[in-house]
């Protein structure tokens, strides 16, 4: 029944409830009246552990080494990757690093493959560099000509921080060589370079060819935001993790006649990086039915009696939107993955903002990240 | 008066702000000082600001180095701890700024604070120093926090007071903090770890920062366990200041 115009109805269209009471909207939604048989859901549809449709297409861009548009429900994110060539002469400290192998290890995996005792030279010498750019109109808030906000620099340290603690790229891929020539057999006269004095013939049998480090690929990994509608991190570590996947170096050399290092043009010898794994990211947000939850003047409870009475009405969020984020303070992010084996693996994981979640509710979502890494296993075609 | 493997605090130690303090941390060895001005007027954005409750800002400058983008990522990991536990709607806070610095002084190893390394070493000092700076300038706060850094080597032994090269060798790092109360209120994790480590980590890191209820839940009168809590350091430090400055109150 139509209400007619001469009775005016007290109630509102949905978006405007949204918009004027967006807490009490979500809350609606979550906490249905029992006897109406709805099951609780959240505003936009979704079951609370449920992340949006995401989609991945890698090799977007012409120009860029590796390039992949990640879609994460409305938030859209673009990363290219671009390789440049860093000269060992660049490198200031090089001559005193390379010469005393002073590298210190970190992160040993164990079971892994053969540790490169110099994997930190990614760490040392940045040869990773993201960026993540908000672009101006992804969001209201984003305006022209405004320096790189708080939220962008820590999304970018994020970045570099898990690039280096998941040792995605290995630093081997990264390294241009110089195949020393064995002189030997040419004759004394002409080993110029040769600070090896005399090679006798069983060592140069046995032993490899005396091979040098002359520069180093620079991976510059820009993330641009082009939609943000929440849940910038999952996105754009999709969207870099894509696109490393989908970059492609040609093969480079050292030419001793020019001094310099030379690519080679043909698509054939270019090679694709070896990623270690998949560490893929998931974040949470918890939605508190207590419309007060950022004023707490009362007594809180302890964290035993919050255990006794589970009374405290809060929900999980998986892959909050950006309507949920205004909501919710309380924040968790896990970045996981699998072994050979199948055990989860976990490389981060935070939690902050709050107290109403503890140690079983983050085992619990420890198992939607695992779940959550099957499908971002197919999406990204890993 | 502080037992010496908890760190040395001191209050007040500038003048100028409403509440300042410097903080040691015995694992580390990074010396943090941090001042709090609050509540004080923030005039350049008055449009930016909520009108229900106070804005929180906090600014880290590192030891050696201008701040980078290191510093807003663990300015923004401080400003949501922060944020959830001050009460930003006490009286005469809403509109108004209550704005943090914390400086490093000394510390560690500058390697620690370089480009795109883990902040998680120094995250300790940072959050004890912030605590104690708000607590000098009477910032009410819905209850306090402790805090702790734990390693786990490759072998999976855990090592409870990890120096900078403990933590450097380490499979994973992590920062936990806990509230008066016994909630987890941050947990940062770093590494390769699965969730039974983390969680040993976590009842390990519990027993380090918090007291036992039944401790604590004398009446009035909080009676302390045995054993060194940071809880309890940190009880006693506030407890010796307070005595100091009021000194002639109690006289």
């Amino acid at each position: 029944m139509v209400p007619s115009a001469a009775t005016p109805s007290l109630s509102l269209p949905p978006a405007q409830f949204a918009s004027l009471q967006p807490h009490a909207y979500l809350l609606a939604h979550l906490s249905p009246p029992a006897l109406s048989n709805q099951p609780s859901i959240r505003a936009n549809g979704r079951s609370p552990s449920q992340f949006r449709a995401t989609s991945a297409n890698a090799g977007s861009l012409t120009h860029a080494n590796g390039s992949a548009v990640v879609r994460l429900g409305d938030t859209a994110a673009v990363c290219g990757v671009r390789a440049e060539i860093l000269h060992t002469d660049d490198i200031a400290s090089w001559s005193v690093s390379s010469s005393t192998g002073a590298g210190n290890k970190r992160r040993k995996l164990s079971g892994e493959d053969p540790e490169d005792p110099e994997e930190s030279q990614i760490q040392d010498l940045n040869l990773l560099v993201p960026n993540l750019s908000l672009s101006t109109g992804c969001a209201p808030g984003f305006i022209p000509g405004a320096p790189p906000s708080a939220l962008a620099q820590s999304l970018s340290h994020q970045l570099l921080t898990l690039l280096h603690t998941s040792r995605l790229v290995r630093t081997d891929d990264l390294r241009i060589w110089y195949d020393v020539p064995d002189l030997e057999g040419a004759g004394q006269e002409t080993g110029e370079a040769m600070d090896v004095d005399v090679v006798d013939k069983e060592s140069s049998l046995k032993q490899p060819r005396k091979r040098e480090i002359k520069a180093f690929w620079v991976l510059y990994i820009d993330v641009m935001i082009v939609s943000l509608a929440g849940n910038v991190l999952d996105a754009a570590w999709a969207a870099v993790l894509a696109a490393l996947r989908d970059t492609k170096l040609p093969r480079a050399w050292w030419d001793v006649d020019a001094e310099s290092v030379l690519c080679s043009n043909r698509v054939d010898e270019a090679r694709s990086l070896l990623l270690r794994g998949l560490p893929v990211c998931s974040s949470f947000c918890v939605f508190e039915a207590d419309a007060a939850a950022g004023w707490r003047a009362v007594v809180l409870p302890t964290s035993i009696e919050m255990e006794q009475n589970k009374q405290q009405q809060r929900w999980i969020l998986a892959d909050p939107d950006g309507y949920e984020e205004g909501l919710t303070q309380e924040r968790m992010c896990i970045v996981l993955d699998k072994d050979q084996s199948g055990n989860p693996v976990i490389v981060r994981m935070e939690k902050n903002g709050g107290w109403t979640v503890g140690k079983e509710d983050l085992r619990q979502l420890v198992d939607v990240s695992a779940q959550r890494w099957e499908e971002m296993k197919t999406v990204l075609k890993w | 008066m502080n037992p010496p493997d908890n760190g040395v605090a001191s209050f007040q130690p500038v003048h100028r702000p409403d509440g300042s303090a410097t903080y040691t941390c015995p694992l580390t060895g990074f010396n943090v000082l941090g001042a709090v001005n609050a509540p004080i007027e923030l005039p350049a954005r008055r449009d930016a600001l909520k009108p229900e409750e106070a804005t929180l800002e906090v600014f880290v400058k590192p030891a050696t180095s201008s701040p980078a983008v290191g510093e807003r990522y663990v300015e923004g990991i401080l400003r949501n701890l922060l944020g959830a536990i001050i009460l930003g709607r006490e009286k005469g806070f809403p509109r108004r700024g209550v704005v943090l610095t914390l400086a490093v002084l000394e510390g560690g190893d500058s390697k620690a604070t370089g480009r795109g390394s883990s902040y998680l070493t120094l995250l300790p000092a940072l959050l004890h120093t912030a605590l104690l700076a708000l607590l000098s300038a009477s910032v009410p706060m819905s209850m306090y926090f402790t805090t702790t850094i734990i390693a786990v080597t490759p072998s999976g032994e855990i090592i409870c007071k990890p120096s900078i090269k403990d933590a450097d060798e380490a499979a994973s790092v992590h920062v936990l903090a806990f509230s008066s109360k016994g909630h987890l209120l941050l947990t940062e994790s770093e590494g390769s770890f699965d969730f039974d480590t983390w969680e040993k980590v976590h009842d390990r890191a519990l027993t380090i920062c918090h007291l036992p209820e039944e401790a604590s839940a004398g009446n009035g009168k909080v009676e302390y366990a045995v054993g060194s809590t940071w809880q309890k350091w940190l009880a006693e430090s506030v407890e010796d200041y307070i005595g100091f400055k009021y000194a002639y109150e109690f006289a």
